[in-house]
C-alpha cells in the first residue's frame, strides 16, 4: 500500500506525468506493469510466513518506482539516462526476538539490473525481483546477504483483484489529481524458503499485495499516514489507512476497504471507522515515537478490537539512500473479528509531505 | 690515535678536500633519489590514482574496447553478492588550462557506497542535497575536483569548459569535490554515466564495471569465478589494481633506464671516492708509514680509511637523499610529461619522503663510499714502516703490471661482449646495462698504462714546453690518483657521448620514420595539451565535415581500439590500404616492398604488425595471429611488420573496412588530408579550418607542422637525460679538482724547487694547468672510446630490449668533438683554482719545511 516511496523524492512538480483521474479504466494483467507515464509508482507485499520449527516471521518486500523525467528522450539520448528510479525495502521481522532485519537497493530503471515491464507483473532490482507467471502466482525473490537473510517465495492468490477508492481511484485530497490507483490482492497463500544466517528453511504462511500508482497524491498539509492490512480470521480483509495533518488529526480523505470472504468488496469512507491511536513505542535510533497500538472499529461490518504491533522495533531507517524513516512491522487485531497483518506509520520521524 | 691522525687531524687541515668529496658523493645519491622519488610520484600516482577512484571495488569486467551496458543485465544473477556499478572514462582537455582532465561517469544511485565520491549525493529528506543528487543523476553537469576548481576559479553554478572528442562543451558546476580524497579526485570530472556516453559518443558502451561486495570478507575467487561465467568472452574480471599495474607496465621500462642512467652519476661519485681516498693515502704514505713503524697494525690502518670512507658515504648518502628530494620536485614535471606521452590525465601526486628511497640513498651512499675504499684500504695497508719509505719513489708500471691491467681490460671487455647478447631478464635489460658497466670497468683497467704512457711520450717529445713536460711527469708519478680523476672524468664523458648517441640516433630515426610514414599533406586532430599531446579522439561529424571540404577520397582516419594477443595488451589500429598502396606505405623492418605487404593485406584480409609486436610475441611475416577484441575474436595472416616509435605494446593494423565492422561507431583520433599534386593547398587549408573551427576544437596541421610537433614531444621525453648528464659532468668536475689539489699538495717541494731556480709564477701555474688538462684529455679521450661503444649498446641492445623497437645508429660526431674539448677546456680552467696555490712565496715556505 501506501508506502514509503521516497526515494530521493523531491517535489518535482506534476509538468509531463499524467494525473490519476475517474474515471480510471484499468485491463489486467497490463495494469499489474509499469505505468511509466505517473510519477510514482510500487508495488508492495507483506505477509507472515511460520517455518516447520513454528519459528514465525515477518517479511516485507516492496519495489518503489519513482519518474525523474517525463519528457521524451532526445536522438542521440543514452539509454541510461535516468528516467526512472527504482528502489527496494527488504525487511524480515522475527516475531520471537523481535529482530528486524532490513536492506534496501536503488537503481536507476533500465540499466540492465532494473526493469518494469509495461505489460504484466515484472519488475525488479539487483537481487530484488516480484514477478507473475501466467497462472496468476507471483515469484518473490529477495536477497539481503548483508542482512544474513534470503527470500524465495511462491504466492498463489487466496483473493480476486480489488480496486480501492470509489471508482478505482483512491482519492487522497481535495484537489482533483490528488488520487492514486490502488490495486490489491488481498490474501496470498505463501510457500517457499527462507535462507537464514546460512541455513534453509521452508515456510509457508499468508501475505498481503498491493500495486499503487499516481502523481500527486497527498493533499495539502498532510504529513503523513498510518495504515494497516488485515487478514481476518473469518475470511474477510480489512484496510485502512488515517492520511495525518501536521497537527495530528485525520484528514477527512482517509479512507478504507473492506473485502468479504466472497472476495467483494466494500468502500470505506473516513465516517465509516474508527482508527485510533492507543499506546507508543519510541524509537531509541531516531526519538520518533510511534503509534504502536490502535483501536480499530468498523461498526458497519462488526469489527471492533485492539491492533498491537507483533515487534515494537520495526524502524526502518533510508535515510542513507531513499531519505526516509518509517515503521513498518506485523500486527495483531484481537477483538470481535480478529486477524493479522501489517502496520505501517509514515511522517513521524521524517515527514512526507511533498514526496507525494 | 690512529683515527686521529688518519682521519680527524686531515678534516681539520683539509675541509675543503673532504667536504668535496661528500659533496661528490651526494650528487650522486641525489641523481639516484630524485629519479626514484620523481619516477615514483609520476608512475605511482597511477596506481594510487586506480586504487582511489576504484574505492571499494575488489573486481571489475573489462574488456579491450569496453563492454557493451547490456553486460549489467547479465550479471543480475551475481547481484545478491556485489553491487555492480558502470564506468565510463575519457580523458578531454581543458581549454583554458590546456590541461588534460579525466571525465569519470559514475551511477550516483549506486556509487555512495562505493566511492562516497560525494557525501552530498545520500539523499536526505528536507535538505538541499535531494536536489544535487538529481540535477546529477539527470545529468545537468559535473562535480569537479577541488584541483580543477582552483585552477579554474571554479564553484557550484559556474561553467566548465571542456573539449570532449575535440567538441566544446560547456558543462554547469553542480559541486566541487571536498578536497584531500587524493591527487586522482584533484582534477576529476565527476558526471552520470550516461551523461559520460552522450558526450564521449559511446552511447550503450562501459568502460568497465566494478564488483563491490556487499559483505566484507567475501570470496574474491568465487565472485570471479562466478563473474566469468556470466561475461562475454573476451572480457576478463580482474582486480582494479591489475589496471595500475598494467599503466605502469606501460612505463616501467622507462621508469628502468632512467635509474640505471641515474646510477651511472652514483658510479661517478663512486669513482669520486676512490680517487679522494687513494690521494689522501698516498699523500699521508709518510704518516702511515710512522704509525707503522710505531707498532699500528695493517688492520687498524684499514680500519681507520674504512671509517673515512664510511663517514663520507653517511654524510654523502644523507646530503644526497635529502638533495634528492629537493631535486624530485624539479624532476617531477618532466617525469610527468614523459609518462603522460603514454598515459594522458595521469593523476599528479606530489613528491613525498619516502623512507624506503631515503633509507636507499644513504646505504647507496656508505656502499659506494666503502667500495670505493677498496683499492685505497689495500694500498693503505701495504705502506710500509717509515724505514722502508725513505728513498721510495714513483715509478713507472712494470711490464707484468702492465699486462695485468690490459688483461683486466680484455676480461671486461669480453664479459661485455658476453652481456649484451644475453636476452632481457623479465623484459628488462639488465644484463645490456651491466654490459656497459664492464666497459666503464675497461676505461679504469687501461688509464693506469695510458697515464705512464703520457708521461713516457713527454719524456720522448723534446719539443714539448718545459711546463707540460713537467705536468705529464707530475701526472705519471701520481699515476694512481691521476687514473682515478681521469677515470671520472672518462665516466662522465661516457655518460654524456652515450645518451647524446642514443638520443641522437633515436631522433634521426624518427626523422626518417616520418619521411617514410608521415606522407598526409594536413593532419586533423584534436587540441593539444600544453605538453603538445592530442587529447582524446575526434567526434565522427569532423569526419563528414572534411569530406565536404576535400572529398572522401582524401581522408584517411586513424582509428584505434585496445585488444588482447595471448593475453596481453596490444593495439589495433585500421588503415586504408587502398589508400596506403597508392600513397606508399610505412618501412619494414626488412626492408621489403611495403606496397607488396600492403596489397598482400589488402587481398587476403591479413594484417600488418610494428616491430615491438612482433618482438614482443615472436611473430613474423607469415604466422597467423589471433585477437580478442570487443567480445569478438579475429583471426588474421601477418603480411609484413613496420617499423613504428609510437606504441611498444605493438600493433595490429587492419584494413579500415574490416576494423568498422566490428567497431561501426568508434570515432577517429585524427584523419590525415592526402591532396592531389595540383590541389591549392593553402585553400583548401583554410576552408578545413574555417569549415571546421565553428563547430570543433581541432587543428589542422601541415606536413611540416605535424613533423615538428613529432620532434618536439620526442625532445621532451628525453629532456631528463640532460640533467642526469648535468649531475655526472658536475661529480668530474669535482673529482678532477679534488685529484688537483691532491697533486699541488703533494709536489709542492718539486714545484718549489722550480720557483727556487726561477719559475715564475705563470709556469708554475702552467704546470698545474697542463696537469688538468692532462687529466682531462686522458679521461676525455677513453671516456669517448667508451661513450661510443656504450652508445651503441644502448642503441643497439638496451632500446630493442625496452621497448621492441629498431633504431639505427648515429653517432653525433660534432657532439663529440665539442664535448672532448669542452671536457679538456673545463678541466683546465678547473686547474686554475689549484693554480692559486703555487704562489711562489707560500713555496718557498715549503721547502723550507722540507729542508728542516
Amino acid at each position: 500500500m501506501i508506502a514509503i516511496a521516497a526515494l530521493l523524492l523531491v517535489a518535482l512538480g506534476q509538468g509531463g506525468w499524467r494525473s490519476i483521474e475517474p474515471p480510471l479504466s484499468v485491463a489486467f494483467p497490463r495494469d499489474h506493469g509499469a505505468h511509466l507515464d505517473v510519477r510514482t509508482e510500487w508495488w508492495y507485499l507483506t505477509g507472515e510466513v511460520e517455518a516447520a520449527d513454528g519459528a514465525q516471521f515477518g517479511w516485507q518486500v516492496t519495489i518503489f518506482r519513482q519518474g525523474l523525467d517525463p519528457s521524451a528522450p532526445g536522438p542521440h539520448a543514452s539509454s541510461l539516462r535516468a528516467r526512472h528510479a527504482l528502489a527496494a525495502h527488504v525487511a524480515l521481522v522475527d516475531v520471537k526476538s523481535g529482530r528486524l532485519r532490513h536492506v534496501e537497493r536503488l537503481r536507476r530503471l533500465g540499466d540492465g539490473l532494473a526493469w518494469a515491464s509495461e505489460v504484466d507483473l515484472d519488475v525488479g532490482l539487483d537481487d530484488a525481483s516480484i514477478r507473475r507467471d501466467p497462472a496468476g502466482a507471483l515469484r518473490v525473490a529477495a536477497g539481503a546477504l548483508e542482512a544474513g537473510f534470503a527470500l524465495e517465495l511462491t504466492l498463489e492468490p487466496a483473493k480476486p483483484l480489488v480496486m480501492h477508492g470509489a471508482s478505482g481511484v483512491s482519492q487522497k485530497g481535495p484537489e482533483r489529481g490528488n488520487a492514486s490507483a490502488y490495486a490489491s490482492i488481498t490474501r496470498w497463500q505463501v510457500r517457499g524458503t527462507l535462507k537464514l544466517d546460512g541455513a534453509s528453511r521452508d515456510v509457508r504462511g499468508e501475505a498481503w499485495f498491493d500495486h499503487e500508482w499516481g502523481t500527486s497524491q497527498l493533499g495539502a498539509g498532510v504529513i503523513g499516514w498510518d495504515w494497516t492490512g488485515l487478514r481476518l480470521d473469518d475470511g474477510r480483509e480489512l484496510m485502512l489507512y488515517r492520511l495525518r495533518n501536521a497537527d495530528g488529526s485525520a484528514s477527512p480523505f482517509s479512507a478504507g476497504t473492506l473485502v468479504l470472504a466472497d472476495g467483494s468488496s466494500r468502500h470505506l469512507n473516513a465516517a465509516d471507522f474508527e482508527f485510533a491511536p492507543t499506546g507508543t513505542w519510541r524509537s531509541p535510533a531516531t526519538q520518533a515515537l510511534y503509534p504502536v497500538r490502535w483501536r480499530i472499529a468498523v461498526p458497519s461490518a462488526g469489527i471492533a478490537g485492539e491492533l498491537a504491533a507483533r515487534s515494537d522495533a520495526c524502524e526502518i531507517d533510508g535515510r542513507a539512500s531513499t531519505g526516509t524513516v518509517y515503521w513498518e512491522g506485523p500486527a495483531r487485531l484481537d477483538g470481535a473479528a480478529p486477524g493479522s497483518g501489517y502496520l505501517e506509520l509514515s511522517g513521524y520521524a521524517t515527514s512526507m509531505a511533498a514526496r507525494f | 690515535m690512529i683515527l686521529r691522525a688518519l682521519f680527524l687531524r686531515p678534516i681539520r687541515r683539509a675541509p675543503l678536500r673532504f667536504l668535496v668529496t661528500v659533496v661528490g658523493v651526494a650528487a650522486g645519491v641525489a641523481a639516484v633519489v630524485a629519479t626514484l622519488a620523481s619516477s615514483r610520484a609520476a608512475v605511482a600516482a597511477l596506481q594510487e590514482g586506480v586504487a582511489e577512484l576504484s574505492g571499494r571495488a575488489v573486481l571489475e569486467v573489462r574488456a579491450p574496447g569496453g563492454l557493451a551496458d547490456s553486460v549489467l543485465g547479465d550479471l543480475v544473477p551475481l547481484a545478491h553478492a556485489a553491487i555492480l556499478v558502470p564506468i565510463v572514462e575519457e580523458v578531454a582537455l581543458s581549454p583554458r588550462t590546456r590541461t588534460p582532465v579525466r571525465l569519470f561517469g559514475v551511477d550516483a544511485f549506486v556509487d555512495a557506497s562505493v566511492r562516497g565520491v560525494a557525501p552530498a549525493f545520500a539523499a536526505r529528506a528536507g535538505n538541499e542535497d535531494d536536489d544535487h543528487f538529481l540535477e546529477f543523476v539527470r545529468g545537468d553537469g559535473a562535480w569537479i575536483g577541488a584541483g580543477l576548481a582552483r585552477d579554474l576559479s571554479l564553484e557550484r553554478g559556474g561553467t566548465l569548459e571542456l573539449d570532449v572528442r575535440a567538441r566544446p562543451v560547456a558543462l554547469r558546476v553542480l559541486g566541487v569535490l571536498p578536497s584531500g580524497r587524493g591527487a586522482a579526485f584533484d582534477h576529476l570530472v565527476l558526471v552520470d554515466v550516461a551523461l559520460a556516453q552522450e558526450l564521449v559518443g559511446r552511447i550503450g558502451r562501459l568502460d568497465r564495471i566494478e564488483i563491490v561486495p556487499r559483505v566484507a570478507g567475501a570470496d574474491l575467487d568465487e565472485l570471479r569465478e562466478r563473474a566469468l561465467a556470466l561475461v562475454p568472452r573476451g572480457a576478463a574480471v580482474v582486480a582494479p589494481a591489475q589496471r595500475g599495474a598494467d599503466a605502469r607496465g606501460l612505463v616501467r621500462s622507462l621508469e628502468f633506464n632512467l635509474t640505471a642512467l641515474s646510477g651511472i652519476s652514483l658510479f661517478v661519485g663512486a669513482v669520486l671516492v676512490a680517487t679522494t681516498l687513494a690521494t689522501s693515502v698516498v699523500q699521508r704514505a709518510r704518516t702511515l708509514a710512522l704509525l707503522r713503524s710505531l707498532g699500528a697494525s695493517a688492520g687498524q690502518v684499514r680500519v681507520a680509511i674504512l671509517v673515512e670512507a664510511g663517514t663520507i658515504g653517511v654524510l654523502g648518502g644523507v646530503a644526497g637523499t635529502a638533495l634528492g628530494f629537493v631535486g624530485a620536485r624539479t624532476l617531477l614535471p618532466q617525469m610527468r610529461a614523459t609518462v603522460a606521452t603514454v598515459l594522458p590525465a595521469a593523476p599528479q601526486s606530489a613528491i613525498r619522503f619516502a623512507w624506503d628511497h631515503a633509507a636507499t640513498g644513504v646505504l647507496l651512499g656508505v656502499a659506494v663510499a666503502l667500495l670505493a675504499a677498496w683499492l685505497p684500504v689495500v694500498e693503505g695497508a701495504r705502506t710500509p714502516p717509515i724505514q722502508a719509505l725513505r728513498g721510495e719513489a714513483p715509478a713507472r708500471l712494470s711490464q707484468r703490471e702492465r699486462r695485468i691491467a690490459l688483461g683486466v681490460a680484455g676480461f671486461f671487455a669480453l664479459m661485455a661482449v658476453e652481456l649484451v647478447q644475453l636476452p632481457a631478464w623479465d623484459g628488462l635489460p639488465v644484463a645490456a646495462l651491466l654490459g656497459t658497466l664492464c666497459c666503464l670497468g675497461v676505461l679504469f683497467a687501461v688509464l693506469g698504462p695510458a697515464v705512464d704512457a703520457l708521461g713516457a711520450l713527454a719524456g720522448r717529445v723534446s719539443r714539448l714546453p718545459v711546463s707540460l713536460r713537467l705536468a705529464c711527469a707530475a701526472l705519471a708519478s701520481g699515476r694512481r690518483r691521476a687514473a682515478w680523476a681521469a677515470g671520472a672524468v672518462g665516466v662522465a664523458v661516457t655518460l654524456s657521448i652515450s645518451i647524446a648517441a642514443m638520443v641522437h640516433s633515436f631522433r634521426q630515426t624518427v626523422i626518417a620514420w616520418s619521411d617514410q610514414s608521415l606522407r598526409a599533406d594536413f593532419t586533423i586532430r584534436p587540441l593539444t595539451t600544453r605538453d603538445g599531446l592530442p587529447i582524446g579522439r575526434l567526434d565522427p561529424e569532423v569526419l563528414a565535415v572534411a569530406e565536404r571540404v576535400v572529398g572522401a577520397q582524401a581522408l584517411d582516419p586513424y582509428h584505434a581500439v585496445e585488444a588482447l594477443h595471448a593475453g596481453e595488451s596490444v593495439t589495433v589500429t585500421a588503415a586504408d590500404f587502398g589508400l596506403a598502396a597508392r600513397r606508399g606505405g610505412p618501412q619494414l623492418t626488412d626492408r621489403t616492398d611495403p606496397l607488396a605487404a600492403i596489397a598482400r593485406a589488402h587481398a587476403a584480409r591479413g594484417a600488418l604488425v610494428n616491430e615491438a609486436f612482433a618482438r614482443r610475441f615472436d611473430v613474423e611475416q607469415g604466422d597467423r595471429i589471433r585477437l580478442e577484441v570487443g567480445g569478438h575474436a579475429l583471426e588474421r595472416r601477418i603480411e609484413g611488420v613496420f617499423r613504428d616509435y609510437g606504441d611498444s605494446r605493438g600493433i595490429v593494423t587492419i584494413e579500415r573496412d574490416d576494423f568498422l565492422s566490428y567497431f561501426p561507431n568508434d570515432a577517429p583520433r585524427q584523419v590525415s588530408v592526402h591532396l592531389l599534386d595540383d590541389a591549392d593547398r593553402a585553400a583548401l587549408r583554410t576552408a578545413l579550418e574555417s569549415a571546421l573551427a565553428a563547430r570543433f576544437q581541432v587543428e589542422v596541421l601541415s606536413n611540416v607542422e605535424l613533423r615538428t610537433q613529432v620532434l618536439s614531444v620526442f625532445d621532451r621525453t628525453f629532456a631528463i637525460t640532460t640533467a642526469l648528464q648535468g649531475v655526472s659532468a658536475l661529480v668530474a668536475v669535482i673529482a678532477v679538482l679534488s685529484v688537483l689539489y691532491a697533486l699541488v699538495a703533494e709536489r709542492r717541494a718539486d714545484l718549489a724547487t722550480i720557483a727556487a731556480v726561477g719559475g715564475d709564477r705563470l709556469q708554475l701555474a702552467a704546470v698545474v694547468v697542463g696537469q688538468a688538462a692532462g687529466l682531462g684529455l686522458l679521461g676525455a679521450a677513453t671516456g669517448a672510446l667508451t661513450g661510443v661503444v656504450v652508445g651503441v649498446i644502448l642503441v643497439s641492445v638496451v632500446n630493442v630490449q625496452s621497448f621492441g623497437w629498431t633504431i639505427d645508429f648515429h653517432q653525433p660526431w660534432r657532439l663529440l668533438a665539442t664535448t672532448v674539448g669542452g671536457v679538456v677546456l673545463a678541466c683546465a680552467v678547473a686547474g686554475l683554482l689549484p693554480a692559486r696555490a703555487t704562489d711562489p712565496r707560500r713555496l718557498a715556505d715549503a721547502l723550507r719545511e722540507e729542508a728542516a
